[in-house]
């Protein structure tokens, strides 16, 4: 099933190379040969965390003057909302590593590519 | 006389030895030097010490380096300050000024501490450590700026720093202050005893450059959304 898919798909790439009929809709600088690697990709863009925390401690250090004592409330808060997004980021990369939701992650799809690579000299 | 030659055709091997690497299986646990752990009797430890105790009879452990003892007088940030101030490896220099600078230290305290009327006595600090450790905590910085490009230009955005990152830079400061702005007279320990002193009661230089790097993340404080993590 795999070879019949694939011859398939050799045919319709060699009709689009073929100067036959009109001009070829391919014409490729370099083989038309898949690589060894999946591209790394992170899907979602993260967001600033902690920016009210932040904002925050800034607001009393402008009343205050920079003094750091008379901020200090503030500037605990902040320590806490760091320390917790930093665990918060390690959990959800642990997470990432062991489930994938029926899609392999792009690291283990490149470790088992490189096992079985492309044949670049004849054996 | 063979006897006393044969000695002499051994080969040469160094009498220390190195044997702590940096690349180790992961397995191996980190070494504990400090003796106070172990006095805690068997009734009163935590389950999770007790879970480490086991821990530590199976696993093997990685060497500790030289600079590890457990003796009193070790302070991992102090050592950690030593080895910055370091120069081509000169660690018995540093370890020099630093000892130079805490006897110093000691000196203008004790000083000041006879000189001051009977109330005031009890508020000035006489412990060395006790003033480097304040110092320097007074001299780590909250937030931190970093360069992120948005656009084509570049923004300095504030960012949230780690502990071992907010250490390093005062130490840093701390150094390459009391290295550039002294006269070209007074030596490494008193310039650095003189910071030292000024930042335990928040004045000085380093202080103030601590205070100029968080107006600066004030100023940037709208760009904090540039950041993604």
């Amino acid at each position: 099933m795999a070879m019949q898919g694939g011859t398939a798909l050799q045919e319709k790439v060699s009709r689009m190379l073929s100067r036959k009929h009109k001009k070829p809709v391919l014409k490729p600088n370099k083989p038309l040969v898949l690589k060894d690697e999946v591209a790394n990709r992170k899907i979602k863009k993260g967001e600033a965390t902690c920016v009210t925390e932040m904002s925050m401690m800034m607001a009393c250090w402008k009343q205050n003057n920079f003094v750091d004592t008379l901020c200090s409330n503030e500037m605990q808060s902040f320590y806490t909302c760091v320390e917790k997004a930093q665990i918060a980021v390690k959990n959800k990369s642990e997470q990432h590593t062991i489930g994938q939701s029926g899609r392999l992650q792009p690291k283990q799809a490149t470790i088992l590519l490189k096992r079985y690579p492309n044949l670049h000299v004849e054996i | 006389m063979a006897a006393s030659l044969t000695g002499l055709l051994k080969p040469w091997t160094p009498r220390v030895l190195l044997v702590r690497w940096s690349r180790y299986n992961p397995y191996y646990l980190e070494p504990g030097p400090r003796k106070e752990v172990y006095h805690i009797p068997e009734t009163e430890l935590t389950p999770e010490q007790k879970e480490e105790r086991e821990l530590k009879s199976v696993r093997p452990i990685k060497a500790a380096t030289n600079s590890v003892t457990s003796s009193v007088f070790n302070d991992p940030v102090l050592s950690k300050f030593v080895n910055m101030m370091m120069k081509d490896g000169d660690k018995i220099i540093a370890k020099g000024i630093i000892t130079q600078t805490l006897e110093n230290m000691k000196r203008k305290q004790v000083e000041k501490y006879h000189k001051a009327p009977e109330g005031k006595k009890a508020e000035i600090e006489c412990n060395p450590y006790a003033i480097f450790h304040q110092a320097l905590e007074n001299c780590k910085p909250v937030i931190g700026l970093t360069s992120i490009q948005k656009g084509g230009k570049f923004y300095q955005v504030p960012i949230p720093l780690t502990d071992n990152r907010r250490r390093f830079l005062a130490m840093k400061w701390m150094i390459t202050e009391c290295r550039d702005n002294k006269h070209r007279r007074t030596l490494m320990y008193e310039k650095l005893s003189q910071e030292l002193l000024a930042a335990f009661s928040k004045e000085g230089n380093v202080v103030k450059r601590k205070h100029e790097l968080h107006k600066m993340a004030e100023s940037n404080r709208a760009y904090a959304h540039y950041r993604w993590w």
